[in-house]
């Protein structure tokens, strides 16, 4: 059974704040889409993509935040960081849940590659 | 929110022709977006740069920082070409992230960063070195593969390094750096035994051979004139052997133009020999006199520089690029000017071309008839120009080898013989153009220094006249004796120039290819 979007992202949250991030919002979203959950790590802000899957046969959910995906959530980062006048550097991680089982890739992509 | 600003600094260099000019490398890094921008008139190999480094850092164990970074290359309106800015662009992002201490010395960085790190060398270190040395650079960084190299300019201090790791350590711990050395004087003699070695095993000839003298002692240019295998190409590869050995000036001039166009041999990074360059007569204009996409490179004319450029089968080669041998055979360099820039190459060389004296080759030939019409005949020498053919001193006949000659046994005069003889003209010629912008052997001599330096006995003076008479020597070919007559009397050890002299001068002339 996959767990719904909402009990990952609850899940992502616990997980994230245990590793000492501080959620600063959740469910973000704007005209160009949506993000997860914007926390702050240390000195940089961190967008997490929170990705879901019942088993690995179509790869790894981290193999799931494509190119379109991807910038969406840099569109989504730049118009967030615009609103905020947040002058941090920023990070792009994922929490990617296969069943019940979660990995946090940090650092999972860069917008300028 | 608080920003976060860091900005680091450092020197490196860029080369444009043979020359090469200090670069700052500035580098930021912001908060915002993940990006990495190089500015300042980087080409593609240099913005390329961005992945090499990106990989190098992460596989060298640090951490690549996240936020908006840009690396500027200052001054912005130099083109930065070449692959030799990786580590200093590496090194200021790991400067401006903290992870490296600040520098406590103005290094100058130089090298190529591999994926996993490793320093790979670069051509043009020697300009770079050169142009270190002129400014006040406490040392100069470079990968190990160029540490030989840049080491031949022994007034700034050289560190090799074969990894980004072994320069962060080195810039981290200063007084712990050992300089990398090398003895310039042994580099330069390797030992090696000239190679004129094969002037003395060249049958008859001997007007040739002797005209080969005379080029060598007064820097003439020279043409051979002759039918297929009279020996004309082994007596070309002969000259480099006569002139005097190159100076460590001389010597540096030459490796730098090797050095950017990555000609140097990486175990022995040195041109210790004057340079025989010898291009088919297919090459193409930008072959020749140099060029190439982005910054022009050198061509044959500058890699020749300092030695004999032979061309071979000279009617053969494409008119356009014969001609444009002659503003470098005038100016002893050439400029070459492309798109918002312009890069100027030595180029003093001593041209030597070779040709028969009609297109079948056998004409003249004393046992071989001649097939060419009167029209074939015109047309082939008509391929070289008046105007190429006036930067010429020295015009000789190179006929078929009689079989007696052939098979004698009586050696020639030794090489080192000849060579002691040209080196000591070489040096009169010197002490007596001190002070003459311009002049650097008699073959330069032209308008007041002619008339100054050429000055005939009475006797040589009725002889010159009786000869103009007699062949119809225009005023350019009689100064062309003229030269050829004052490097005759240097050969002689002779102040003045005498009616022997003029005497000998005077076959030389350009009689079987232009009538003069």
């Amino acid at each position: 059974m996959v767990m719904s979007g909402n009990e990952a992202e609850e899940r992502a949250c616990e997980i994230l704040r245990k590793l000492g991030y501080e959620i600063v919002a959740r469910n973000w979203r704007c005209r160009y889409g949506e993000v997860d959950i914007v926390a702050r790590d240390g000195d940089q802000l961190v967008f997490v993509e929170v990705k879901a899957r019942s088993n690995r046969s179509f790869g790894g959910p981290e193999a799931a935040v494509g190119r379109v995906k991807q910038r969406k959530i840099l569109a989504t980062a730049g118009q967030f960081l615009s609103q905020t006048q947040c002058c941090l550097p920023v990070r792009f991680d994922v929490v990617a849940f296969v069943k019940e089982t979660p990995t946090v890739v940090r650092d999972a992509f860069r917008g300028d590659a | 929110m608080p920003s976060v600003s860091r900005v680091a600094r450092l020197t490196s260099g860029a080369v444009l022709g043979v020359d090469a000019q200090l670069i700052d490398v500035q580098c930021d890094i912001s908060g915002g977006l993940p990006a990495f921008h190089i500015v300042g008139l980087p080409e593609k190999e240099v913005s390329e740069s961005r992945e090499r480094i990106r990989s190098a850092i992460k596989n060298s164990g640090y951490s690549f920082p996240t936020g908006r970074i840009t690396a500027n290359l200052a001054p912005a309106d130099v083109r930065k070409v070449g692959v030799g800015f990786d580590l200093p662009i590496a090194l200021s992002i790991l400067l401006s992230s903290g992870q490296i201490p600040p520098l406590t010395r103005r290094w100058m960085f130089v090298g190529e960063l591999s994926l996993s790190g490793d320093l790979c060398g670069i051509p043009g270190v020697l300009a770079l070195a050169m142009t270190a040395a002129g400014q006040s650079v406490d040392g100069l960084v470079v990968p190990m593969e160029n540490a030989d190299e840049a080491a031949m300019i022994d007034r700034t201090p050289v560190y090799a390094a074969s990894t980004l790791t072994d320069v962060a350590v080195l810039v981290s711990n200063p007084a712990g750096a050992v300089a990398h050395a090398v003895d310039r004087r042994a580099w330069l003699d390797d030992g090696s035994p000239r190679p004129s070695s094969g002037f003395d095993c060249i049958r008859g000839q001997m007007q040739a051979k002797r005209a080969l003298e005379i080029s060598a002692a007064g820097g003439h240019n020279l043409v051979m004139t002759g039918p297929p295998g009279a020996g004309k190409s082994m007596l070309a590869r002969c000259l480099p052997g006569l002139l005097p050995p190159l100076s460590m000036d001389e010597a540096l001039e030459t490796a730098r133009i090797y050095s950017i166009a990555g000609l140097l041999d990486r175990a022995h990074p040195m041109v210790t020999r004057r340079p025989f360059r010898a291009p088919h007569h297919t090459i193409s204009y930008a072959g020749m006199v140099g060029g190439g996409h982005g910054v022009p490179g050198p061509g044959e004319i500058s890699l020749a520089h300092h030695g004999v450029l032979f061309l071979d089968e000279l009617p053969e080669f494409d008119r356009r690029v014969l001609e444009t041998l002659r503003q470098p055979l005038e100016d002893r360099s050439i400029l070459i000017s492309r798109a918002g820039m312009g890069v100027r190459y030595p180029a003093s060389f001593t041209l030597v071309g070779a040709m028969n004296p009609c297109p079948c080759g056998f004409l003249g030939d004393a046992q071989k008839a001649c097939t060419c019409t009167l029209l074939d005949i015109q047309r082939y020498r008509r391929r070289l120009s008046g105007p190429l053919l006036d930067r010429v001193d020295l015009f000789v006949d190179v006929p078929r080898v009689p079989v007696d000659d052939l098979f004698s046994r009586r050696k020639a005069e030794a090489a080192e013989s000849v060579a002691a003889r040209v080196q000591r003209a070489r040096a009169t010629q010197w002490k007596r153009y001190e002070g003459w912008a311009g002049v650097y052997a008699n073959a330069g001599l032209q308008g007041d220094a002619l008339h100054e330096f050429c000055r005939l006995s009475a006797e040589a003076e009725t002889l010159v006249k009786r000869a103009v008479a007699r062949f119809h020597l225009s005023a350019r070919a009689y100064v062309r004796v003229l030269r050829v007559a004052r490097t005759i009397a240097d050969l002689d050890h002779s102040a003045n120039i005498h009616e022997t002299h003029l005497a000998e001068a005077v076959q030389y002339r350009a009689h079987s290819i232009h009538d003069e």
